[in-house]
């Protein structure tokens, strides 16, 4: 990794000029998509990058005075300016999208250091949201919202669907309070109210559904821990309401929570459960079974069957 | 702005300045209270100003006099303040007003007794509500911000083992005040635990009309975070104690303490709701007690601004699950008048068929959903035979009140 260091990246100690900032975060983000090296090391190279870049924009913001007398004599002064709100908002999304990427792809990571790897990932991402909101809002204009506004605005509320997931932020309630109502009527605005109304409903089959059909490449990333939590709680409710004497087939569970039978099993018996074969060979779970317990906070998500992920791409 | 004499300003700002030294020498709060209401428009105020302001000079009229140069410091800020305000230029009157409330807060400090607590309570309302004004013009927030810094240094004057201390609430609900408009709401915690777990105060010797305020806040912060029995507690101690002639209080209060109750299973009276002119949840009440969602859901769309901005709207929306219920209940009441012997088996189908009466169009697999959700978090008591697709409900008390609890607790 360290020798494929691009000409951009050359000397760390220099302050780079903003058309050399541009060009090497076009080249991190190419790196996510690389399948040279093993996702940890792709991430904290650009954790590590990205941290630094972000020192040389903040330098470049406060000696910002000294940028200005240098282009003095020319006019398109102004235009720098303005040029550097754009490549700070850029900057900020492309980080966004990395910290939602990578929650994604560290969940198929399998080495012992993930949930600290996670957790940190987490606590960036929510970080880096609330700055480009400030961002959003420290240039704000009557009635307007940029371009991607509302899809970056609705990854909070998809963040922060699950109160005691320690996730850092105020209440969502509050959060709403201070949106405009542009954004409150925004498609994806609306979207993520009608999954966070599923979600505390725990209407399972909608959310998932929902979800699977509606959301955008960064929404279903963001998201994915709460499939998980919604299948966990189909199982948890199957065996505490259903009648003991009618097993539930496990094929229609499949059906509405999007998984394969095979993984459905699987995700019984992570909750405690057995499951079994009934007379005409189907699996079924036998329900008011005692042994009912939380599945364990690993980060094994199951695939979201009948999605079509060439709609997000 | 009238026209006042030279003769007539110097009169004015003498008389002020008199004024002012005296009920300090005197400690007569209740006068000095008058003198720093700069917002208040007072007559007198109004016309000091534009005495300030055709002066132009008060500071060398100070300095002339011993008695008033030994209060230098606060009126040099002072003055200039009510000077900007009158002009209309707020952002300079906030500026000023600081300086002068900073160096107020030395004397106040300085001062053994508690003799200008009132006076300190203006100070910090005109500190805030400049503040405001000052942000309105600049459309910024850095003045309110700055504000709650002094506030916050204010109330650690006041953290005291002396009489002072009585007036920490006060200054406690303006810095509320000043958080929940910047929005940066979780500044309120530290505050909120000096009061509630430092020695020094005790909570019930308090004045009653802070103690009101204080459980208000505390009670939104609690509907925000949707701690339902805290908030209702909090809420409904504000409503207790409120001053019964302070009609837009107990308005506000029953504002957030309506929702809260709801969601423990009490119901206000359509009675309640129109005295206190709370329409918006007129239908929301209709719909809890017939069980109709869709009024429900309408309910919601019609004011979802207004639900949105006071913070209730997650909460309302969560009433979904027990207008269900209320639902539910009125089919089985249905089905024990035409058939009493099977009216505990509620058939999915059945259900399906009311919502979509009701204008809800549900395939069986989310009917069955809901009702799982129901039985689940307690608000049916039976279980589902998913094979026969009918619901079995409990032979006793098949639907539970929440009797003061929120739901699934």
């Amino acid at each position: 990794m360290n020798k494929t260091l691009s000409a951009a990246d050359v000397q760390a100690s220099d302050v780079r000029p903003l058309p050399v900032l541009e060009e090497t975060l076009r080249y991190l983000l190419s790196l996510l998509d690389s399948t040279e090296h093993s996702f940890e090391a792709v991430h904290d190279f650009i954790f590590d990058r990205t941290r630094s870049i972000r020192q040389d924009l903040s330098m470049q913001n406060l000696a910002n005075e000294r940028v200005i007398h240098l282009y003095e004599e020319i006019s398109h002064l102004c235009v720098y300016s303005v040029d550097f709100i754009i490549l700070t908002l850029k900057w900020v999304l492309i980080q966004v999208k990395f910290h939602v990427i990578a929650r994604q792809r560290l969940q198929s990571c399998s080495t012992t250091s993930i949930s600290s790897m996670h957790h940190l990932n987490m606590e960036q991402l929510a970080k880096t949201l609330t700055t480009l909101y400030d961002i959003y809002d420290a240039n704000r204009k009557p009635d307007y919202i940029y371009q991607n506004e509302a899809e970056f605005r609705s990854l909070y509320v998809l963040l922060h669907l699950n109160p005691s997931s320690g996730v850092m932020g105020e209440p969502m309630a509050l959060w709403f309070r201070k949106l405009t109502s542009v954004l409150i009527k925004s498609k994806e605005m609306c979207f993520v109210r009608n999954l966070l109304r599923l979600y505390r409903m725990g209407n399972y089959k909608n959310f998932i559904s929902a979800l699977a059909s509606e959301a955008t490449y960064l929404q279903y990333c963001t998201s994915e821990p709460h499939i998980r939590e919604m299948r966990s709680l189909a199982v948890q409710c199957i065996n505490n309401v259903c009648y003991k004497l009618q097993p539930y087939p496990l094929l229609r569970l499949s059906q509405n929570l999007m998984m394969k039978e095979v993984d459905v099993e699987s995700l019984c018996h992570e909750c405690g459960l057995e499951t079994c074969t009934d007379s005409d060979g189907c699996i079924v779970l036998p329900t008011k079974q005692p042994n009912l317990r939380r599945p364990e906070e690993g980060f094994k998500g199951y695939d979201l069957i009948g999605f079509e992920m060439k709609r997000l791409l | 702005m009238a026209y006042v004499s030279m003769g007539e300003a110097n009169r004015l700002i003498t008389e002020y300045l008199n004024r002012f030294c005296d009920s300090v020498s005197y400690q007569d709060s209740s006068t000095l209270c008058h003198l720093l209401s700069i917002s208040s428009n007072s007559a007198s105020l109004l016309s000091l100003a534009d005495a300030l302001n055709v002066f132009q000079d008060a500071s060398s009229l100070i300095r002339q006099s011993d008695k008033f140069s030994e209060h230098e410091e606060i009126l040099a800020h002072l003055l200039p303040s009510l000077q900007s305000y009158r002009v209309g230029n707020l952002v300079e009157a906030y500026i000023a007003f600081e300086k002068f409330a900073s160096a107020f807060v030395q004397e106040f400090r300085n001062w053994e007794s508690a003799w200008a607590l009132e006076a300190l309570y203006v100070v910090c309302y005109e500190v805030r509500v400049l503040a405001e004004m000052a942000d309105k013009e600049l459309t910024s927030n850095g003045k309110l911000k700055a504000a709650g810094s002094l506030l916050m240094k204010v109330f650690g004057v006041l953290a005291c083992k002396g009489p002072k201390r009585l007036g920490a609430l006060y200054v406690t609900c303006q810095l509320f005040k000043t958080y929940f408009k910047l929005g940066t709401v979780n500044l309120c915690r530290s505050v909120i635990r000096s009061i509630e777990t430092a020695r020094i105060f005790d909570f019930e010797e308090f004045p009653t009309r802070d103690k009101v305020a204080y459980m208000y806040y505390t009670g939104r912060l609690e509907v925000f975070n949707e701690n339902f029995s805290a908030a209702d507690t909090k809420l409904s101690y504000a409503l207790q104690y409120c001053d019964p002639k302070k009609e837009r209080n107990i308005r506000m209060i029953l504002k957030y303490l309506i929702p809260v109750k709801l969601s423990i299973g009490i119901i206000p009276t359509y009675e309640l709701l129109r005295n206190h002119k709370l329409h918006e949840y007129i239908n929301i009440v209709q719909a809890l007690r017939k069980g109709d969602l869709r009024l429900l859901r309408h309910a919601l769309d019609e004011h979802e601004d207004r639900f949105l901005r006071s913070g209730v709207y997650l909460v309302l929306e969560k009433l979904e699950l027990q207008v269900y219920q209320r639902l539910m209940k009125k089919i089985y009441i249905n089905q024990k008048l035409s058939d009493p012997a099977r009216a505990h088996q509620l058939k999915l189908e059945v259900i399906a068929k009311a919502l979509r009466w009701l204008g809800m169009d549900m395939d069986l697999v989310e009917v069955k959903c809901i009702m799982m959700m129901l039985i689940h978090k307690n608000l049916v008591k039976g279980y589902l035979a998913n094979k026969s697709k009918v619901v079995v409900l409990s032979k006793q008390d098949p639907f539970p009140k929440l009797c003061g609890k929120p739901v699934g607790s």
